[in-house]
């Protein structure tokens, strides 16, 4: 290759300033593509001359990339461009991301941790798209006809259902980690060592970290403490979890600590881990008491709140409503304690796991049940790690506006992006195994540690979501009515989801691997479905869109729900929205909003006992709302627009978003859209507790 | 006149009984609608009801009120027909 006598200068990527050497374009070409020798230099070349004509002396490096990318999309090499392209942004973008908050995760504050965050998630998620899913895939994400989640954390698992059993006995001992700790001999240290492994895991995993049954796995390490002590301890649990947002990108771990009244049946007869990681002689069973002990502090410190009397974010309480639960001596006691804090702070999930069903749950909603073979883990509960490797969501309006009324239409598209959702699946996990082949030297080293003689991501075990924006939507597109408005718009909405779940049933057995059906939170999936769908199906989805079209405000009702803005008392919502609940095997929620109210306690509990008892609903939560003074650091119910305590206008509102707490001000537009025209159900309690005192 | 649904899949063991039982309603003149869970429309109409035995036979009036439901069994015709007239 000859030399060149351009007398110009490159500023390259590693920070130095090279002579123009033509010969290193056409070796990048050689050593990144598939094209041949000839062309690159031919193509090199031109490049060349290009910028000689502009008479530049300094170019930088990605310049002259894209100046042969044009080359080669001149001469039709298409898929050599693909593999000669650069990923990054550009400068305005940087400048306002900089500059500006975060609104597409109300769980990223903005700062350099954040900023870093979002910098590095953009240049994978275009590697995502360009590199790990083909283009019809990729194709249908940017569309907005499909939903891949997470795809800034494109290198890592979803999320995961974790047991402290694991540090209990092997200690904490990571891969690649400067110290290595046996297992923890006080409950301080567990508690520090549970921290730790939760960061660890929280930079493995795109989303939520959940830990099982932790008030009966934490029993053996609170025996003989004080019920001072004990509520010390749970204090520190929540703090150490609600303040780590000093962690990956500023980010709080998003983490869920499972919670139970009874000891769960699949672990009575198993033998407890204690101090030291040794076995303590004695079965979980027969630690019932200090595992309610614990499980009470839990709750009194949400209760109390934060310093400025504010609910925790995180860790947030999933507690397992079952059968057992109501044999429990105390159970009702410790409903109403759980349900004071559910109408003060809005802490509490309440899972219901009716019949013989067991169930972990995780993330937003997301929740396992046992099966035969994790009966069997239960009792060595160190091996219960579980985790979903992707979660992409389908756009079910933007079907209705296609299929034109058209059943065979509607049900046709339905299974092609389902099929299609399949084979992002595939595609991420075909990118994951490769990531994990690479064992403990490789990126996903915590992954693949074999404390127990097995990988600590059981991979075969994985699941693979599939979830939902809008069915409430597309069946009003559909049929012309809401949910809420027919029994048989409602049944129309139900012959969807069979259909959904009847794929996921096939494809998983097609495949080989779980696919499951999920209600996807849709933070910000619901706003961006909406707001694409106003670019390419305007005027149809002008009549569909919820929220205000005028300020932007827009968005689909979350997943299977009803619509958010419809006036109905609490127990009809929780109870239609419920019957889709068995047909959504990965989990599914109801949310009562709250508002300013203040419920009893008593009324809460009633309602969760009638959810559970006459409804087929798999989690409900309350949500009350919150103005927070930055001025005075009180607290007052409603969402204000000044403190009611000092007046002050510096306040911010707190809710909850989808599955989490945050601060109103974080939420993206169409998020804020459906707060405005939630229907708040305080009136319904008010109610019942005049009649209960006539 | 009350109207049976019965539910059903292709291979549950005392499924057969009860889509014979379905045969010998329709002689006697009974509305019968038959839900396979395994189709999308049986499934959801078989979630609507709360059936989680199969098979499930389920009467109701002509406004939609249940007024007899035998779920994971397969009741008489006997008892069917007094519900169906009845309603």
């Amino acid at each position: 290759m000859e030399t060149t006598d351009l007398n110009l200068f490159v500023r390259t990527s590693e920070e130095t300033i090279s002579d123009w050497d033509r010969s290193k374009i056409a070796d990048a070409l050689i050593r990144e593509t598939l094209i041949d020798r000839d062309t690159a230099d031919q193509i090199s070349l031109e490049a060349e001359q290009m910028i000689r004509k502009s008479g530049v002396k300094v170019v930088t490096a990605p310049l002259v990339r894209e100046l042969v990318n044009a080359k080669l999309i001149e001469k039709g090499l298409e898929s050599t461009r693909k593999m000669h392209t650069r990923l990054g942004m550009p400068v305005y973008d940087v400048d306002s991301l900089i500059l500006h908050p975060n609104k597409e995760n109300a769980n990223v504050p903005h700062g350099p941790e954040a900023t870093n965050l979002t910098l590095a998630e953009r240049i994978k998620k275009e590697y995502a798209l360009l590199c790990v899913f083909s283009q019809d895939v990729a194709d249908a994400h940017m569309n907005g006809d499909i939903h891949l989640h997470d795809l800034g954390f494109i290198d890592r698992p979803y999320c995961s259902g974790q047991s402290l059993e694991y540090i209990k006995k092997f200690g904490l001992d990571l891969p690649h980690s400067l110290s290595m700790a046996k297992p923890a001999k006080h409950p301080e240290v567990l508690l520090a060592h549970l921290i730790k492994f939760a960061a660890a895991l929280q930079s493995n995993f795109a989303g939520a970290i959940g830990w099982d049954a932790i008030n009966i796995f934490f029993a053996p390490y609170i025996e003989g403490m004080s019920d001072d002590e004990v509520k010390q301890f749970a204090q520190m649990l929540i703090f150490e979890f609600s303040q780590q947002a000093v962690a990956r990108g500023g980010q709080a771990i998003f983490s869920d600590i499972n919670v139970y009244w009874e000891v769960p049946k699949h672990f009575e007869k198993v033998p407890a881990i204690g101090p030291g990681g040794q076995f303590t002689g004695k079965t979980y069973g027969e630690y019932e008491k200090e595992g309610q002990r614990f499980a009470w502090k839990l709750f009194e410190v949400y209760k109390e709140g934060d310093g400025a009397g504010r609910p925790f974010f995180f860790p947030k309480p999933i507690v397992h409503i079952t059968e057992k639960f109501f044999k429990t001596q105390g159970h009702m006691d410790f409903l109403y304690h759980i349900s004071d804090v559910a109408a003060d702070k809005g802490n509490t999930y309440y899972v219901f796991d009716r019949g013989e069903t067991a169930k972990i749950s995780e993330c937003c909603r997301l929740s396992f049940k046992l099966e035969e073979s994790d009966l069997r883990d239960a009792l060595e509960p160190w091996r219960m790690r579980y985790c979903a490797l992707q979660n992409v969501s389908l756009n079910l309006p933007r079907m209705a506006y296609m299929a034109k009324k058209d059943d065979t239409k509607l049900f046709n598209l339905i299974t092609e992006r389902f099929v299609l959702a399949t084979k992002a699946h595939k595609e991420k996990r075909a990118f994951l195994e490769k990531l994990l082949a690479h064992g403990e030297d490789g990126p996903l080293a915590l992954l693949t540690m074999k404390r127990d003689g097995m990988p600590y991501l059981r991979f075969d075990r994985a699941s693979h979501l599939i979830g939902m924006v809008g069915l409430n939507e597309m069946v009003q597109v559909h049929t012309g009515e809401e949910m809420h408005e027919s029994k048989k718009a409602l049944k129309f909405g139900l012959k969807v989801m069979a259909h959904m779940k009847l794929l996921s049933d096939k494809m998983r057995r097609q495949e080989g691997f779980r696919i499951v059906l999920e209600q996807t939170p849709a933070e910000s999936t619901s706003y961006r479905f909406a707001r694409l769908d106003m670019r390419y199906f305007s005027p149809a989805s002008g009549r569909a869109v919820k929220g205000d079209i005028a300020s932007g405000e827009i968005y689909y009702t979350n997943s299977t729900h009803l619509n958010v803005k419809y006036p109905m008392n609490p127990i009809e919502r929780v109870t239609s929205e419920g019957i889709f609940h068995p047909l959504i095997e990965a989990g599914s929620i109801s949310h009562v909003w709250l508002g300013e109210s203040q419920p009893y306690k008593e009324a809460l509990a009633d309602f969760v006992i009638k959810t559970f008892r006459n409804t087929t609903s798999d989690q409900i939560a309350f949500s009350p709302e919150f103005t927070t003074c930055n001025t005075c650091h009180r607290t007052g119910r409603g969402l204000l627009d000044t403190c009611s305590y000092c007046g002050s206008p510096d306040v911010d509102g707190i809710t909850r978003i989808t599955g989490y707490f945050t601060k109103v001000s974080s939420w993206n537009k169409g998020k804020r859209g459906e707060l405005n025209d939630r229907h708040r159900v305080g009136e319904y309690f008010a109610e019942q507790k005049k009649a209960a005192n006539e | 006149m009350g109207i049976v649904k019965i539910f059903y899949k292709d291979d549950c063991p005392m499924c057969p009984v009860a889509k014979k039982l379905g045969r010998h309603l329709e002689a006697e003149n009974v509305g019968v609608q038959h839900y396979n869970v395994e189709t999308a429309e049986g499934l959801a109409e078989a979630t609507f009801y709360r059936v989680m035995a199969l098979p499930t036979v389920v009467v109701e009036d002509e406004d939609e009120n249940g007024i007899g439901e035998w779920r994971g069994s397969v009741p008489k015709i006997e008892e069917v027909l007094s519900a169906v007239r009845n309603a």
